[in-house]
């Protein structure tokens, strides 16, 4: 496994590659990343054609618009996965309002709702960044586990989240923060 | 002067995860804008980026469909400079004497908004039939915007005041906000007009004048309609 920091320098060097019209250096990119965007889509939006136009529009907006990366916000692939996971939430949040016109959206939401992320916990041999994520998840209280489930897997505004599982807003948002410091402490600056 | 970042730390997180809604979303930004330059604002605000792009790596890969990395190779490059050039260009503007940190991504965003490609036919099709429908004054430019997602087009006679605006399957732009057009006339944002899409569907006339602009935006304001763009373009057009 690459330290986090040649991973983030390698990405960057991609980057900057791709900006020069590399094609390879893309594809690299690419295999680096598109599966995972794809879960991530394909987990917000769970409509196989919907996900894979998500991440074919991130990357093709990586493939032309690499001067859209600033290192100083962040490292490449928190910017890919911030960029994908963006999308998918608006593709998510548009239909929830269409959804919401019907009474079909309240089976659905129920449904959705069935689908924490303990499927995801239950799997086995796993890449060390990706056990290493899950046991962050896995450590964080229950209270807290769920609404970085609903928000971020699930792509719920905090409104939503208060409304749907009946907490006051201020607590829907003090408990994002505290999990989100605990995600933190607990992953460090390790990485891939 | 040791400042209080509890509320902008609270509010990054849950914009980090596409969360935040409502006020919050002005609220953030009133009091990021009143901490610039804020060095803390910048580390908390790249610590909850990094923590939910991380959490996407607990997720099972999912493999793409073959073709894909092709598909998007067979696009041409729209890049407005290299990444080279966009460096010298931050090191220009980090330069300038008494431009603050507001100003500069201001820039950096009224960059981005020229970023405009591609054509529509399909909605300009849909929007000539709508158009025909409203009148013998027919426009003879058919603009159609380039966004994440739904369709966006205009419509105008060059010279002459006023424009069509017309979309479809566009999001909702949350409780308490709304879309707002922008006509860019050099470097310089003109505010065109509040829209308020119902059930993801637009279709009105805006009042303006289009004067020089070479492009147009559009961002998702709150209904105060701010004089001045707030939020990084969801559509842009060229007029060009």
């Amino acid at each position: 496994m690459e330290p986090a920091e040649q991973v983030a320098s390698r990405d960057e060097d991609l980057i900057r590659r791709i900006g020069t019209g590399d094609d390879g250096a893309f594809r690299e990119l690419f295999s680096r990343y598109a599966s995972v965007a794809h879960a991530l889509a394909f987990r917000l939006v769970r409509q196989a054609q919907l996900a894979e136009e998500i991440v074919q529009e991130a990357f093709l907006a990586v493939w032309r618009h690499t001067e859209r990366y600033d290192r100083s916000r962040g490292s490449v692939r928190s910017w890919l996965m911030g960029t994908v996971h963006h999308r998918a939430v608006d593709a998510v949040r548009r239909e929830q309002a269409q959804r919401r016109r019907s009474e079909d959206a309240i089976l659905l939401q129920a449904g959705a709702a069935e689908d924490p992320i303990d499927d995801v916990l239950a799997a086995i041999d796993l890449p060390a960044e990706r056990r290493a994520v899950r046991e962050a998840l896995a450590d964080l209280p229950d209270e807290q586990r769920d609404v970085i489930e609903r928000m971020y897997f699930g792509g719920e505004s905090q409104s939503r989240i208060a409304e749907l599982t009946g907490l006051p807003l201020g607590t829907v948002k003090s408990r994002t923060l505290l999990a989100m410091r605990r995600l933190r402490d607990r992953l460090g600056a390790t990485g891939p | 002067m040791i400042r209080d970042h509890s509320l902008i730390d609270e509010l990054l997180a849950i914009q980090a995860l596409d969360g935040l809604d409502g006020d919050d979303e002005t609220t953030l930004d009133r009091e990021l804008a009143a901490h610039r330059p804020c060095e803390e604002c910048d580390r908390l605000q790249v610590e909850h980026a990094e923590v939910a792009g991380r959490l996407a790596f607990a997720l099972d890969p999912l493999p793409v469909p073959a073709g894909m990395v092709d598909r998007i190779l067979a696009e041409p490059q729209r890049r407005e400079a290299a990444p080279q050039d966009a460096v010298a260009r931050d090191e220009v503007a980090r330069d300038e004497v008494g431009r603050d940190e507001v100003g500069r991504r201001r820039d950096a965003r009224l960059r981005r908004w020229q970023a405009a490609t591609g054509v529509a036919a399909a909605i300009a099709l849909l929007l000539a039939i709508v158009l025909v429908t409203r009148g013998p004054a027919v426009p003879d430019r058919f603009v159609p915007f380039q966004g994440a997602s739904g369709e966006l087009a205009m419509a105008y006679t060059p010279g002459e005041p006023g424009v069509y605006v017309w979309g479809d399957g566009l999001p909702d732009p949350g409780p308490g906000k709304v879309y707002e057009l922008w006509m860019f006339q050099g470097g310089t944002p003109i505010r065109g007009a509040c829209l308020t899409p119902a059930d993801g569907s637009l279709a009105t006339f805006v009042d303006t004048d289009l004067g020089s602009s070479e492009s147009m935006a559009v961002t998702v304001e709150s209904e105060a309609c701010p004089a001045a763009p707030t939020t990084e373009p969801v559509y842009t057009a060229e007029l060009s």
